[in-house]
């Protein structure tokens, strides 16, 4: 820590309490931004908190005038959280934090005007942020780690004064978005539940008047929730928002949608090109799109098995796994496209001992028995048309579309 | 009182283990007797939580009023005798309203009291005196109490995994066994079993979670963790719990890759496929019996679902021959008879003499649930005993 003497401590201290003052009596949003932004590390900031390190007794400088001590509460819980953020004490700087969120939240809520909405956004943004290192500080001192669960409550705390009538309710959208980042952190999302019934059965304000950004992180975080309920098509319209409307220059939020989106568009039979893969870097995609166009199953099995750790952890092992069905559904069009070749008249007859031998090429071996069973279900949810017949042990197709398009319908829907 | 104070190893448990949310366990997350001051918030690793001294498997002070009030189980009676039972026969029964505040640590039985209430519980499984309902009502509620105690103490060590594995057990197997037994409140016994299953499994998992080691997997960890999987195959099952793929997000790569993952990850795969014969097969020749207990509701979804597709996909003009069906099926032919049945279809004796399913009949109906188990063929009994 450089030497900060105490005259130089006292003037850096003053002159903060002057701006946060100032900052809020005339209404400067973004000064108080600027003011609260701990994770920003502005050496503005970072040379105050040693300031008080030195000052120790700040209290003392609040209370001695008359501008400071109303904002006393807020301004000696902010210090005390800035002064262990800065030695790296980080669950004291967090609980010291909450203290001084909970005083903002409460003097926020007698501003009869939303001006200090993006400061309140930087509250809740630190609280979140804090709150995470402060549970990686207790998780490596072999504690259980409880804070971001107790940034949770107060999120939805603010999220309670936001989410009225009023001008304030533009930023209840925000406050969700870091609720939703929090419960999915901490493995509860079902707790997203009850927030957003609350965006979307409110009709005192429109979604679309909410702020682009938070529209577009909404239903990012809502379209992977459908993901894990496996309801593709509501999975489908809430990524194609986000990505419709989220800003083209963020190529780093354009692939965290689209390794989202891209398995559900799988799953309704739309396949994406190669180069929208490499453009962003989509790689662990590549064979799976591979074995969906060329019907290769044990493609299909190997890209999972490859890519299998980070499937499982994204939440998409499941949905990419479910595509065998069209995987099979690829190969016996490619079957009749080959018989169709040598034999034009014979070609609608799949000869189950045919189908095992394509599968034997592919290395995976199945009895006739099994080959039956596929092709049932493949007839059953109408990726094939036509009929089994198990005599002749011969699949006999349709002679109009044998092979039916998804046309954005999940299969056996 | 008597009261233990947790040191920081066990500190990670003490909020979450416990996950029986037994009305008891919010009680006893409330921090009591702190050894240091409040001003460092809510430090959980400075909970102190009671500890037992009752010796015997029913306290004795329950045993005398349940004596008074004729509340005897016919398993507490001393010779029939419905006002009187011994320390060999009362067990200590659940009590939903107890309040933290006035548990004494005399009505609270430690860890070795419980191993030995428990193993005599699990002994009374084998008994043919009486109906199961009756045997799987008692020891439904008492292993519930040992629950109770277990979590009132904060026991979540190692120590006590075993014990919950076979609280787990005992009602995986109930779950099977309950099919069999007739009654009117069979379907809400049948209910509650599953509910403190999915229960029991949880705080399990914590349990496994908060001791966990790096690397290392508990002797039948994979096999319970299985479980899970194959109570939740079905999305819409409606049985509590995250969806499987936020659920295989939080599991070790170690435990996914486990002998036992594999297998319900294969299970898996065919249901979601509707591959039913990749699905009986790998359960006939994979399944330990846990698994196949409570994957016996998906045999059965899975055949009426083949019956469904060969009757709705086959050449009209070709009736599907029974004898196939009960080899793809892997039940007994009679059985296939009974099933189809069920499924609202007719079979018919053909011209040669074999019995067989006429297709595209219109009137398929999905059987009911509680309807007939029967036997998958090829299971190789020995590995399930």
């Amino acid at each position: 820590m450089a030497y900060v003497s105490m005259g130089e401590a006292h003037r850096r201290i003053t002159e903060y309490l002057n701006r946060f003052c100032d900052a809020v009596s005339y209404q400067d949003s973004s000064m108080l931004c600027r003011l609260l932004s701990f994770s920003s590390n502005s050496p503005s900031l970072l040379s105050l908190a040693d300031a008080l390190n030195v000052f120790q007794d700040a209290s003392s400088l609040i209370r001695q005038s008359d501008k400071f001590s109303e904002y006393g509460e807020i301004l000696a819980h902010l210090f005390r959280s800035l002064q262990s953020y800065r030695v790296g004490n980080l669950v004291e700087a967090y609980l010291a934090f909450e203290k001084f969120a909970n005083a903002f939240v409460q003097e926020f809520r007698n501003w009869e005007s939303a001006w200090a909405l993006e400061a309140l956004y930087v509250v809740c943004y630190e609280v979140r942020i804090l709150a995470e290192k402060a549970d990686k500080e207790l998780t490596s001192n072999g504690k259980s780690p409880e804070k971001l669960k107790a940034a949770g409550s107060l999120l939805m705390k603010v999220f309670g004064v936001l989410a009225g009538k009023g001008p304030k309710r533009v930023g209840a959208l925000y406050v969700t978005c870091q609720l939703f980042k929090t419960y999915f952190k901490l493995g509860t999302v079902n707790l997203c539940r009850s927030v957003i019934r609350s965006i979307e059965t409110a009709r005192i304000f429109d979604f679309e008047e909410f702020p682009r950004r938070d529209k577009v992180t909404y239903m990012y975080y809502t379209g992977r929730l459908e993901v894990f309920n496996e309801n593709f098509p509501a999975a489908d319209t809430k990524l194609s928002y986000a990505l419709q409307h989220c800003n083209p220059k963020r190529e780093r939020n354009i692939r965290m949608i689209l390794k989202y989106l891209i398995p559900v568009k799988l799953s309704l039979g739309v396949i994406p090109k190669d180069e929208l893969l490499q453009k962003y870097n989509l790689h662990e995609y590549m064979n799976v799109v591979q074995a969906l166009r060329k019907g290769d199953l044990r493609l299909l099995r190997h890209a999972l098995q490859e890519h299998e750790d980070r499937f499982l952890r994204s939440g998409v092992y499941l949905v990419l796994e479910k595509l065998e069905l069209q995987v099979y559904q690829r190969l016996m069009k490619k079957i009749y496209i080959i018989q169709k070749l040598s034999d034009p008249a014979r070609a609608h007859q799949l000869k189950l001992e045919v189908i095992a031998k394509a599968l034997r090429w592919l290395e995976i071996d199945m009895d006739l028995d099994e080959v039956e069973c596929i092709m049932t279900i493949l007839i059953y949810k109408n990726l094939v048309k036509g009929y089994l017949a198990h005599k002749s042990k011969v699949v006999v197709l349709s002679k109009q579309d044998p092979f039916p398009k998804l046309n954005g319908k999940p299969v056996g829907s | 009182m008597n009261r233990r104070s947790r040191g920081s190893s066990s500190s990670s448990s003490s909020g979450s283990v416990g996950g029986a949310s037994d009305s008891y366990r919010r009680r006893s997350d409330v921090p009591r007797n702190r050894s240091n001051d409040n001003t460092k918030g809510g430090d959980s690793a400075d909970v102190s939580f009671i500890v037992g001294t009752c010796s015997s498997m029913c306290p004795e002070r329950e045993r005398v009023t349940r004596e008074r009030l004729r509340d005897l189980s016919v398993f507490e009676r001393l010779h029939g005798n419905p006002t009187k039972s011994s320390s060999d026969l009362a067990v200590k029964k659940f009590c939903r309203t107890l309040s933290a505040a006035d548990v004494q640590a005399s009505d609270v039985r430690p860890l070795s009291v419980l191993e030995e209430t428990l193993s005599y519980l699990l002994s009374l499984l084998d008994s043919r005196e009486h109906p199961f309902e009756v045997v799987h009502d008692f020891i439904f509620d008492r292993t519930r109490s040992i629950r109770q105690d277990l979590s009132i103490q904060n026991l979540a060590s190692e120590g006590v995994i075993h014990l919950y594995e076979e609280i787990v057990k005992f009602h995986v197997i109930s779950r099977q066994r309950l099919q069999g037994c007739s009654g009117t409140s069979i379907s809400s016994m049948h209910h509650l079993n599953m509910e403190q299953l999915a229960k029991t499994l949880t705080t399990l998992y914590n349990i496994y979670d908060a001791n966990r080691k790096p690397d290392y997997i508990y002797e039948n960890e994979a096999e319970f963790r299985s479980l899970y999987v194959l109570l939740h195959l079905n999305t819409s099952s409606g049985v509590m719990g995250e969806p499987l793929s936020l659920w295989f997000r939080k599991l070790t790569s170690n435990l996914i890759k486990s002998k036992e993952m594999c297998f319900v990850r294969k299970l898996l795969r065919s249901y979601r496929n509707g591959n039913y014969r990749s699905f009986l097969r790998t359960t006939a020749s994979e399944a330990t019996y846990l698994q196949y207990c409570i994957s016996e509701p998906h045999i059965r979804e899975m055949r009426s679902f083949a019956v469904e597709c060969i009757n709705n996909v086959c050449y009209k003009l070709q009736p599907y021959p029974l004898l196939r069906l009960s080899h793809n099926l892997m039940m007994k032919e009679m059985d296939v008879e009974s099933l189809c049945h069920e499924c609202g279809l007719e079979i018919r004796t053909d011209s040669d003499g074999s019995i067989v399913l006429p297709t595209k009949q219109t009137n398929f109906c999905r059987p009911k649930e509680g309807f007939r188990n029967y036997d998958l063929i090829g299971i190789e009994v020995e590995r399930l005993l």
